[in-house]
């Protein structure tokens, strides 16, 4: 047996029961409790000299895990392979219950699943590459119908704090980020190569705010030292949500005039502004990536698997859902099929809708297995890479590792890098992984935010991806507001 | 070889495959031999002037796929030039290089590759070379009292080495200069470089002036009227320009000035995967003939093809060539 620590244990952590227990003395009660099952003949020798157990610190109050699951892996055929795992999150596991936990999680393994069929999860779709997951279609109707949810429910993680507290639009980075365009122009202008329209694309869920806030600081920048660059500025504030791209003109107040609001497909920026290919001289995201979807590799003992996830809900939730919203339970995976088609008209009663959404989204689980990849497959391989970049990657990588393929911020950064004017350059405020051995070092997703999925952006793969396009990537901290986890991804030029 | 009116030509570099990447680094972290590598190029350079011939194009290159970047072929050919062999990883970054001594003269090797050109096809041959105004800009300089001085003497030896490729047979030399648009205020002593690197060569001499296409993309934006009217200085019997990405306002310098050469008409955009159909190149090939007599006028892409997939740039190729056609009907007719 093998046990992996997945975080750092140098840190005392507050459990969600509320407990500090060490993780000394965690372990030893994993061990403890494998050894009782082994002693009771529960456990099968075989399985134990091949059984990885993971421990890992969930730090997302709300995930799609539960305290302890099993992960099995199998061949490209669908055969089981040895490969067996275990994984602990120490934060929400109940202690006292772990004995009977593993002994479930054993006869998970043994193809004895605990419990009789009354006590079976409800499973929603099959297996899929975590990025086909229905998660993601929950994220996107999340996006969509923003406004629905936090009048339902309340503003949540994307709701405005108190004026300028917010990362997104921090006066101070603004300030900074304004005086370091506000540099870019004066050179461009000096060598006689200021065009005579300045682009500026603002993308996230806050551009409004940002944008609006970054124009007030130019404007004033430009009272202070006299120029004539604002009234040359386009700024184009790239949304993709209905209620963003129905507030933002509002939002801009006088700058009304020189801004314009564009629907956009965080994916593939490019393909709506063309006509800006090669002309656009700075670029802002916000929290885009950290919601765009992401599939997951694993290496284990130099073979590599992608996650397969398949969603299901508890049967309690599942028994819960279907005398709340009078159906059969065979009918939940059909009804949530519906929600995530039509959102909350899919019900006669839009407020029950918004109810079965919520409910199964904050009960939906995702149950892994990893499936061993074929030489020569390559549908993990994100836009803007090929495999051959993705062994590079993992030749530069830790041998024992899971880690995150972020196929959508990749594809987004390599369809929004061709926007970019010669003298260009592209921010992105977000959670980055800035080296592959960080997975090692802490869970890195996925989360829920609200109605949303979330997680940490692998920079290492965006930076093997700018790099193809002639730019190197660089992470500077947000050293705005002490204790932000966001993370500035900035381009320069590759010579 | 007698050439139709609007011939069609290539400004040098054709597809690289990602393999031959690989392969380039591979052999950088010595895990392929040079022998393989030069194999792998002779490969793909045979290759690359049979995807030219079948497009159809009238003066090919043989792809110039041997050469990692338009930098460090020369350099670490220049006599005199030293390079930093450990200072690159990746195939396509420049080496460190340097010049610590007058240079000497000898040669390049470029009339050896050009033999393989001429020996697998008959149609008119080219072969270009980085000017010396780009590689000043390149290689650090720590002998001569200037870049004018160094960029000369550059010329010096590269004259050399154009004058024998012209007497090994290759119709058409051309001299690329993309940092010209970086560095307008170079240009006078600039085109004094190429006027001393062109004297008494005997063949089809172009001047090759873009925007950059360094990863595919421009590495300055802004308009030509910086070359006008220093540029009509330079000997030469071309000069080529990127049009089709940046649009065509640029032509109406040709009607403002009047230049004593041909214009190589950059009719397809090489930083776009969007291949052009024969319509439209034939439509900016038109607007120009509104400016430019068609004896005046050659057919080219904006700049190399290097950054393009193989199918999307042989398409272009071909969208060009039939463009072409179309047109030379109607002005033949």
């Amino acid at each position: 047996m093998i046990v992996h620590f997945n975080y750092g244990l140098q840190t005392a952590h507050k459990r969600l029961d509320g407990s500090r227990e060490s993780i000394a003395d965690l372990t030893g009660r994993v061990a403890a409790s494998l050894a009782t099952l082994l002693q009771h003949g529960e456990v099968d020798a075989r399985t134990l000299s091949t059984l990885r157990i993971h421990l890992d610190w969930i730090q997302y109050r709300a995930n799609f895990r539960d305290p302890v699951i099993v992960r099995r892996a199998i061949d490209a055929e669908g055969r089981t392979l040895p490969l067996a795992e275990i994984a602990i999150d120490v934060r929400q596991v109940d202690a006292d219950r772990l004995v009977s936990l593993l002994a479930d999680a054993q006869k998970t393994l043994r193809g004895r699943p605990a419990g009789g069929g009354e006590n079976r999860p409800l499973v929603l779709d099959e297996f899929r590459p975590l990025r086909d997951t229905i998660v993601w279609r929950f994220g996107r109707l999340y996006r969509e119908r923003l406004a629905d949810w936090e009048a339902a429910f309340g503003a949540g993680c994307d709701a405005r704090p108190e004026e300028g507290t917010s990362d997104v639009d921090h006066p101070r980075e603004v300030a900074d980020s304004v005086g370091d365009f506000w540099t870019l122009l004066r050179d461009l202008e000096a060598h006689g190569r200021l065009p005579p329209e300045i682009y500026v694309l603002h993308v996230g869920v806050a551009s409004a705010a940002r944008a609006r806030r970054w124009l007030d600081t130019f404007k004033a920048l430009e009272e202070q030292y006299g120029s004539e660059y604002y009234s040359r500025l386009k700024v184009l504030l790239g949304v993709h949500s209905q209620g963003a791209l129905d507030a933002a003109p509002s939002a801009m107040g006088p700058h009304g005039p020189i801004a314009s609001v564009v629907p956009l497909d965080p994916m593939n920026p490019v393909r709506t502004l063309s006509f800006l290919r090669f002309k656009v001289l700075y670029v802002h995201l916000a929290n885009v990536y950290t919601h765009l979807p992401f599939d997951e590799l694993v290496r284990r003992d130099d073979r590599v698997y992608v996650v397969e996830a398949r969603p299901y809900v508890s049967a309690a939730t599942a028994l819960h859902l279907a005398k709340e919203f009078g159906v059969a339970e065979t009918e939940l995976p059909a009804l949530v099929q519906r929600v995530l088609l039509a959102g909350p008209d899919g019900f006669e009663d839009r407020g029950k809708g918004m109810a079965f959404w919520r409910c199964v989204w904050s009960a939906l689980r995702l149950e892994e297995r990893f499936r061993a990849i074929d030489h020569g497959e390559d549908g993990h391989v994100p836009a803007g890479l090929t495999l051959e970049h993705l062994d590079d990657l993992l030749e530069a990588a830790p041998h024992d590792i899971r880690f995150q393929i972020s196929r959508g911020a990749a594809e987004s950064l390599a369809n929004t890098l061709p926007l970019l004017h010669p003298r260009g350059y592209l921010q992105a405020q977000d959670i980055f992984v800035s080296a592959l051995d960080e997975y090692r070092q802490g869970f890195r997703g996925p989360g829920k935010l609200d109605g949303a999925v979330a997680a940490w952006v692998n920079g290492a793969l965006l930076r093997a991806v700018a790099v193809r396009a002639g730019y190197d990537v660089h992470f500077a901290p947000f050293r705005y507001r002490a204790d932000s986890k966001a993370t500035i991804l900035y381009t320069t030029q590759r010579d | 070889m007698a050439l139709p009116l609007l011939y069609t030509t290539v400004i040098g570099s054709y597809s690289m495959p990602e393999w031959l990447k690989r392969a380039k680094n591979d052999y950088l972290q010595r895990r392929v031999s040079r022998h393989d590598l030069d194999e792998m190029h002779d490969a793909v350079r045979k290759s690359s002037i049979k995807d030219q011939e079948v497009a159809g194009v009238d003066v090919i290159s043989d792809g110039e796929l041997q050469r990692d970047n338009m930098i460090d072929y020369f350099a670490e050919r220049l006599p005199g030039v030293q390079i930093d062999l450990g200072s690159k990883r990746f195939y396509y970054d420049y080496y460190d290089s340097v010049v610590r001594s007058k240079l000497a003269t000898g040669s390049l090797g470029l009339v050896e590759e050009a033999r393989l050109l001429r020996r697998f096809t008959d149609r008119g041959t080219k072969v270009t070379i980085s000017g010396p105004h780009t590689l000043v800009k390149r290689i650090q300089n720590q002998h001569y009292a200037s870049e004018e001085a160094f960029a000369l003497d550059l010329a010096r030896v590269m004259n050399l080495e154009l004058r024998e490729l012209a007497r090994a047979g290759v119709t058409d030399l051309q001299i690329d200069e993309p940092y010209y648009s970086g560095f307008p205020e170079d240009l006078p002593w600039a085109v004094r470089a190429i006027n001393a690197m062109v004297d008494s060569v005997d063949a089809r001499l172009t001047l090759h002036i873009c925007y950059g296409n360094r990863y595919g993309k421009p590495s300055w934006e802004g308009s030509y009227r910086y070359l006008f009217p220093t540029i009509a200085e330079a000997k030469v019997h071309a000069i080529s320009l990127e049009f089709a990405r940046r649009g065509d306002e640029d032509l109406q310098l040709f009607d403002q000035f009047r230049l004593p050469f041909a214009l190589g008409l950059g009719v397809i955009d090489v930083k776009s995967h969007d291949v052009e159909s024969a319509g439209v190149v034939a439509d900016r090939i038109r607007r120009a003939l509104e400016i430019l007599p068609a004896e005046r006028l050659i057919i080219n892409p904006d700049c190399g093809l290097v950054h393009l997939p193989r199918d999307v740039a042989f398409m272009k190729l071909c969208a060009m060539v039939d463009g072409t056609r179309l047109v030379r009907q109607e002005v033949t007719r």
